[in-house]
């Protein structure tokens, strides 16, 4: 059953949408820190993704393989070889809600966490990986995900569907990216 | 009867600016002929916990923790969920073992993951095999009745995780601001929302509206196919669809705000377990959010269009849906 509501109901709903509620704090990882926690930043075409027993034998997880393109931080070699929690051996899928996954094909920016002895790992779990597509029209790279960055010093508030809120090209995500970057050399380097 | 529209429409205000926007989204898989939602066939669920603890919770503590965080769940009336403690065990709450086990264990490769739920799935039935909540050691923990400062509360979180195990995903819940070094939740009442709650807090020990939705979907009682209702249609744009579209249901009477999405190229959605009653409408794209915590990297998420409202209220009848709704947006 359908109804078409007043016009000053609407506005009314509208206007409430402004209203910030008193709420947690911390959250996930702004962009900055995304970038300055990875010890590798890179764009690349996944061109394996073969799941494999974990050294206890006890979970699944996906070794990707990452014909890399560029470095935007680090760089060990032509090809980035990382793990993401799950995959599927035979009959049996591990699955770790919000792990992400990969295809071959398919083209992301991913930052990452080198430590000693592993094989790199995704920030944050999801929150290192800016999957690539491909716009029909202008045939150019777009980075999907949002880049949340804070502006100023104020808080800034997200708001979905902001006119100004839109992918962003893989040329101008990857300065966005040496930005940071550089910023930090130069905190480094004081 | 124009000072009752004020009155209404006032209302409205407060109960929205009250309700952050919320969405259940349901997990599933794909066997090798379908896609099925991931569900247990069979109650009680029977879960073990790991018999070591961590800095300040005792495996004890944390036993009486999961369990309220259980019974949260299995409290919704217009759903039908069980679980029965079996004991403690030795064993990790990994896979592989047949047993579905909750406990404490050391996760340094996933830093930032608080807790996370793991799946083992038949892929030719698309049945649980088992399901482990791990909690990562890395974090530091309570249980306390009202909370520790700097400290995350262990039941909480425990909430949001057997959602997980029961088959909801994350949702797209509320409000969020980036601040320098960080970004901060201004507004989050669903339990299911991917973000880490702040340290100290409780209030995520209670379900929210969005959260009895989506459980309800999936394990509906026999009363509440009669006292639910649903809304289903597709966004479109230029007459397309928008897969991955956000769609929060608003009832301004009970002041809640349920939700779903785009789940197909033909932009429909479907929100079950509602409430009866008047709703509006509001679709949104997900570009604040990341989307690989909510969908697979073969989903792709329009992002490229405008928040809008259905122009109409649609009337949720008890024990029925209201079909066909096109609610079109247009581009950024």
């Amino acid at each position: 059953m359908l109804h078409r509501p007043s016009a000053v109901l609407i506005a009314f709903a509208f206007a409430s949408l402004s209203i910030s509620i008193d709420g947690t704090v911390v959250a996930p990882a702004e962009f900055r820190e995304i970038v300055n926690g990875s010890e590798i930043i890179a764009f690349g075409r996944v061109v394996d993704a073969t799941p494999e027993l974990s050294d206890d034998r006890h979970r699944v997880e996906t070794v990707v393989t990452l014909q890399v393109a560029t470095y935007l931080k680090g760089g060990p070699g032509e090809t980035l070889v990382f793990v993401v929690p799950g995959g599927q051996i035979g009959r049996y899928r591990d699955v770790l809600v919000g792990a992400p996954t990969f295809e071959p094909g398919e083209e992301a920016v991913v930052f990452l966490n080198a430590r000693v002895g592993e094989r790199p790992t995704v920030f944050g779990l999801y929150q290192g990986v800016f999957r690539i597509r491909v716009d029909e029209s202008s045939k150019r790279r777009l980075v999907v995900s949002p880049v949340l960055v804070a502006a100023g010093q104020a808080p800034e508030r997200v708001v979905r569907g902001a006119a100004t809120r839109r992918p962003v090209t893989l040329e101008t995500f990857g300065a966005q990216v040496q930005s940071v970057v550089a910023e930090g050399a130069l905190r480094g380097a004081r | 009867m124009r000072r009752s529209v004020f009155a209404f429409a006032f209302a409205i205000l407060l109960v929205w600016a009250a309700s952050p926007l919320l969405a259940y989204l349901k997990l599933g898989t794909t066997t090798q002929t379908r896609t099925v939602n991931l569900r247990w066939n069979a109650f009680p669920i029977r879960y073990f916990i790991t018999d070591r603890g961590a800095p300040q919770v005792t495996s004890m503590q944390f036993q009486s923790a999961a369990s309220r965080a259980f019974a949260t769940w299995h409290a919704v009336e217009t759903a039908e969920t069980s679980s029965e403690f079996v004991g403690f065990t030795r064993a990790n709450p990994v896979t592989g073992d047949g047993m579905t086990v909750l406990g404490f264990t050391s996760r340094p490769d996933l830093d930032r993951v608080l807790a996370a739920t793991n799946f083992r799935l038949d892929t030719s039935t698309g049945e649980i095999v088992e399901s482990d909540i791990f909690f990562n050691t890395a974090t530091s923990w309570a249980v306390d009745p009202a909370g520790v400062t700097g400290r995350h509360d262990l039941e909480s979180i425990a909430v949001h995780e057997i959602g997980h195990l029961l088959g909801l995903s994350h949702s797209a819940v509320g409000e969020t601001e980036v601040i320098p070094g960080g970004r901060r939740v201004l507004g989050a009442e669903s339990v299911m929302f991917p973000i880490a709650f702040a340290p100290g807090t409780i209030h995520d020990r209670s379900l929210k509206a969005d959260d009895v939705a989506g459980i309800t979907d999936i394990y509906p009682t026999t009363s509440s196919h009669r006292s639910r209702g649903s809304i289903s249609g597709r966004v479109t744009k230029n007459g397309n669809g928008v897969q991955g579209a956000h769609v929060v249901a608003f009832n301004p009477a009970a002041g809640t705000l349920v939700g779903g999405f785009a789940l197909n190229e033909s932009g429909a959605f479907t929100i079950a377990g509602l409430e009866p009653g008047i709703h509006l409408l509001r679709v949104e794209p997900l570009d604040d959010g990341d989307l690989d915590s909510f969908f697979d990297s073969t989903f792709v998420v329009d992002l490229d269009f405008r928040v809008r409202f259905h122009d109409q209220v649609v009337v949720v009848p008890a024990g029925g849906g209201v079909r066909d709704v096109e609610i079109r947006v247009t581009p950024k």
